[in-house]
């Protein structure tokens, strides 16, 4: 089967799009490297499928390179680390230490971060680098002075997405309550 | 699929724009999200284009185990199969990715690749234009009873018995599709795509291909049907491949494209997962660089009656039942064991009817005493491979075929 079929099929995937990240689902071990994982492997599936797993370090670094063929938007770098933490945290040899705080999570324990992170929307997102989406930067000189931007945003955000950006569609995130995506927006469109 | 045609040009514009996504080069399709997002509008609780898990659930037994919530998967324990073939109600769900919802009047199916003619089927024209079939065939996941390993191996926990199912499908052959579409010198594999959506842009898309000798045999169906009424969503709706007795991924759900390859397809669906090692390992290493694709089940069995712990009063009759099966070939025996493998008595087997089909398996027993009583039972394909205690182990937990048990109390009536 040719790569022009694998992308088309990519690409009729991802039209019928679903929810980013279930909110039920309960968060892996903190610990450095854990925000990352947990933005990272939710995209998809539960962390249940981590925590039930049971690999050894090199059992992690197969399933990782799987997981990335499978389409998990993730950096060599971050791969790395998440391996770090997979083999601490989640090692079927070795007991996990105790919880510690994620001294490598983004923006630590301020609340927009916290609540970026509890939404998966740093899997896909980060301040100043484009990842799967557009940096908050970027979106926020994009609508520079468009008033009706915070609305609008709070919309794309709940319901979803392309075409802003390009033709790589944003999951909707049915879950986020009104007020929460409003305060996003607002802060999204502050990132200078 | 109908929309994949229309929005061919969208497509082939974007392939290009996107480009700076590099590796990850996740593709939209423009026309379709576009609906998928409108019949969404006021109503974002279920993704767009998806099937609930609550509906999918409301459709199914109490009885059913989940194993997770997203993706679905979910099975019945053993003597909820005690049926001649498994109730849809308690047909086994696995899927990779999300449960799409489509429309079986825009379906369309489309086989290409080494074939003298590129065809095109909507499921109406499929359904005239070949002979009709019906068989029960055996539907198991690779991983079925993986909880059975020791140590633990990676992957949906199914249970002793979890993961498989034996309904009535309907459909037609695809021999015949293959045939009238004409195969090349070279054609040696065919791939199954189906329509799974993923929940990001990037979700591999889920691609199998199984062996020409297995897509010509005339028991591997496109199907439509199952125990006589439609293919219920979770299951394929509209369409999907039947390859019977193989693991479960080797029948694509949701089927929209068949692509006849001289090789097996090479993708993560392929070499990152349904593979076992070359050669056994020791239990808890991982995976070798030697591997080979997993295909047809071993022989198998299981008891469906009495259910475990069940309470039987008195010393009277008790009838054993089960079935048995395997990928390729047929059930040659059946032995019961009722003083745990010490001796071991031949059941009845039923006649062979479909190839792949189970067969119901009966053995009585009296017991001679009160308190815990286990039944074994213990398969042996023509070809004289026995059920083991326990199967080799290996990395991602596939092919469990140990033996059967289950205890019962007998107490005074
Ligand atoms: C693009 C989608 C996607 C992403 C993102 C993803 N996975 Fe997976 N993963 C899959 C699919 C598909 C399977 C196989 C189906 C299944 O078991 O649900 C799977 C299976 C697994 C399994 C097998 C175990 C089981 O219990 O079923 C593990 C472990 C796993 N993934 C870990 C991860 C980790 C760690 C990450 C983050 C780096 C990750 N996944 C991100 C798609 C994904
Ligand atoms: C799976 C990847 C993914 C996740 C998860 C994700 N996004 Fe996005 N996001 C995207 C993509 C891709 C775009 C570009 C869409 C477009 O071109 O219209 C985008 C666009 C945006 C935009 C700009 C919209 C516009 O119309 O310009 C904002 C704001 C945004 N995302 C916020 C969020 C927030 C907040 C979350 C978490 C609740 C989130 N995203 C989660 C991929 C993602």
């Amino acid at each position: 089967m040719s790569r022009r079929e694998a992308v088309r099929a990519a690409a009729l995937a991802a039209a019928l799009c679903c929810t980013g990240a279930s909110a039920q689902d309960e968060p892996l071990i903190s610990g450095p490297g854990s925000t990352l994982t947990e933005n990272k492997c939710k995209i998809c599936h539960e962390l249940q499928h981590i925590k039930r797993a049971q690999l050894s370090p090199g059992e992690w670094a197969d399933n990782l390179r799987n997981m990335k063929e499978r389409g998990t938007p993730m950096t060599d770098d971050e791969m790395r680390m998440i391996h770090e933490y997979l083999s601490v945290y989640y090692n079927r040899d070795k007991p996990a230490p105790a919880p510690s705080p994620d001294t490598l999570a983004s923006g630590g324990d301020d609340p927009m971060q916290k609540l970026l992170n509890a939404n998966a929307c740093n899997g896909c997102h980060s301040i100043d680098k484009r990842v799967v989406g557009p940096s908050f930067r970027e979106v926020a000189a994009k609508y520079a002075g468009d008033r009706g931007a915070p609305a609008r945003l709070a919309t794309k955000i709940r319901a979803g997405g392309q075409g802003a950006w390009g033709a790589v569609p944003m999951p909707p995130n049915p879950a986020l309550p009104e007020a929460e995506l409003q305060r996003i927006a607002a802060w999204v469109l502050q990132q200078k | 699929m109908e929309n994949s045609k229309r929005t061919d040009e969208s497509r082939r514009s974007f392939l290009t724009g996107v480009a700076g996504a590099g590796a990850l080069a996740a593709l939209g399709e423009a026309a379709t999200l576009r609906e998928a997002l409108a019949q969404s509008a006021g109503a974002p609780a279920a993704p767009a284009g998806t099937v609930t898990n609550e509906a999918i659930k409301a459709a199914k037994v109490p009885a059913m185990q989940y194993h997770s919530e997203r993706p679905i998967t979910g099975s019945v324990p053993a003597h909820e199969h005690d049926f001649e073939f498994t109730p849809t109600d308690r047909v086994f769900i696995r899927n990779n990715l999300l449960t799409p919802d489509l429309d079986i009047n825009l379906h369309r199916l489309t086989l290409k690749g080494l074939v003298d003619k590129e065809l095109t089927f909507s499921v109406a024209e499929l359904q005239k234009a070949f002979p009709v079939v019906s068989m029960a065939g055996m539907l198991e996941c690779a991983g079925a009873g993986r909880t059975n390993y020791q140590p633990r191996a990676s992957g949906t926990p199914w249970g002793a018995t979890g993961g498989m199912s034996c309904p009535v499908w309907t459909g037609v052959r695809l021999k015949d599709v293959l045939a009238a579409a004409g195969l090349k010198a070279n054609a040696a594999h065919v791939a199954g795509q189906g329509g799974d959506p993923g929940a990001v842009a990037t979700a591999a898309p889920v691609i199998r291909s199984i062996p020409m000798s297995k897509a010509l045999d005339e028991n591997t169906l496109i199907a439509w049907g199952m125990n006589n009424g439609p293919l219920p969503k979770v299951h394929g709706y509209p369409l999907r491949l039947v390859a019977p007795g193989w693991v479960g991924s080797a029948s694509t759900k949701w089927l929209h494209t068949l692509t006849v390859l001289d090789a097996p397809f090479k993708g993560t669906y392929m070499t990152g997962s349904y593979i076992v090692p070359k050669w056994p390992v020791k239990p808890g290493e991982k995976m070798p660089p030697d591997t080979v694709s997993t295909q047809a089940w071993p022989i198998k069995s299981m008891i469906t009656s009495p259910a475990p712990d069940q309470v039987l009063k008195g010393t009277e009759r008790i009838m054993v039942r089960g079935k048995a099966w395997v990928g390729e070939g047929s059930v040659g025996r059946v032995d019961i064991s009722f003083d745990e493998g010490a001796t071991w008595h031949r059941a009845a087997l039923e006649r062979e009817r479909d190839k792949y089909a189970w067969r119901t398996f009966t053995c009585e027993y009296v017991p001679q005493r009160f308190g815990h009583l286990t039944f074994l039972a213990r398969a042996t394909d023509d070809r004289g491979n026995m059920q083991p205690i326990a199967p080799y182990w290996n990395p991602l937990g596939y092919f469990w075929n140990g033996i059967h048990r289950v205890g019962v109390m007998v107490v005074p009536a």
